[in-house]
């Protein structure tokens, strides 16, 4: 337990990585994956100076391949990692607002600081919860209604 | 209610002049990151650069104000890391320059039509342009 916090070292990537990578992963949504720093750099909030500097260690790390215009494309494995944390965000943004009540805005917020940190399997069980949690089991909708009424007193 | 142009080049110029003061922090930072020699034969070379960052800022802040607005600036940089060489130094100064050139390109055709920003970015254009010309043939 004490040994936690090395976990975050053996994550995949950073937060900011994990920011570059949804952004180009949407940006480039409508141009067949290719995205323009300056769209990034617009989507993300930030100048295009720091995204271009961001961009040299994900390009290091094979994540991403580059154009001759600059453009940049999710690589093979890139597009995995991404896939993998829109997967966990989706999971945890669902359990914050479909489970516990937490209101859209924040369970955005909240799932996009967690998204890069959960591993795989806990992502996985947490989304076998939440179905079983929104599921018609009889099971299920009455701990929800007991949650629902323990969380009103 | 104003044009959705002038607010859109406000809104440019806003990031343009990010672009320029976070550019200043970076050439701060890697000036500070060079080691014995290559500080002393770079000192000269970042301190310009760093002056004439925070200039071009100062241009684009006079014209948001020409244009009836105030400047508006989103700044978030992280500059890290430890010791540099002055060649890993200018690729990274190399980056944020050119991007600081095509944004001054992008802008140009926006602000057709209005002669003293059209000339202001132009001018920009040649100055950035220079830049990353002098960068590329130190890095040579």
């Amino acid at each position: 337990m004490t040994d936690t916090w090395k976990e975050f070292e053996a994550n995949e990537v950073t937060h900011s990585v994990a920011h570059h990578l949804v952004a180009i992963h949407e940006v480039g949504r409508e141009y067949g994956g290719w995205a323009r720093v300056s769209d990034i750099a617009r989507w993300l909030g930030i100048t295009r100076g720091s995204v271009s500097i961001n961009l040299r260690n994900i390009k290091a790390r094979g994540l991403v391949t580059e154009d001759d215009h600059r453009q940049v494309k999710l690589s093979e494995e890139g597009l995995r990692i991404t896939q993998a944390i829109m997967a966990k965000k989706a999971a945890v943004k669902a359990f914050l607002r479909d489970v516990i009540n937490v209101p859209e805005e924040q369970a955005e917020i909240d799932s996009c600081k967690v998204e890069h940190l959960i591993s795989h399997s806990t992502a996985e069980n947490l989304l076998r919860f939440i179905k079983f949690l929104t599921s018609d089991d009889p099971a299920a909708r009455e701990a929800l209604s007991q949650f629902r009424k323990f969380e009103g007193r | 209610m104003k044009p959705i142009k002038h607010t859109e080049i406000v809104d440019e110029l806003n990031r343009l002049m990010a672009e320029e003061m976070e550019a200043f922090v970076r050439y701060f930072q890697l000036r500070h990151r060079l080691r014995g020699t290559e500080r002393l034969a770079a000192d000269k070379f970042f301190e310009t650069a760093m002056q004439e960052t925070v200039e071009h800022a100062e241009a684009i802040a006079r014209h948001i104000r020409t244009l009836g607005e105030t400047p508006r600036i989103h700044v978030s940089v992280e500059a890290g890391g430890g010791p540099v060489t002055l060649k890993d130094a200018l690729s990274e100064a190399l980056v944020f320059e050119q991007q600081a050139l095509e944004a001054y390109r992008d802008m140009l055709p926006r602000v057709a039509g209005d002669p003293g920003l059209e000339d202001f970015i132009r001018k920009q254009i040649a100055t950035e342009t220079e830049h990353v010309q002098e960068i590329t043939m130190l890095l040579e």
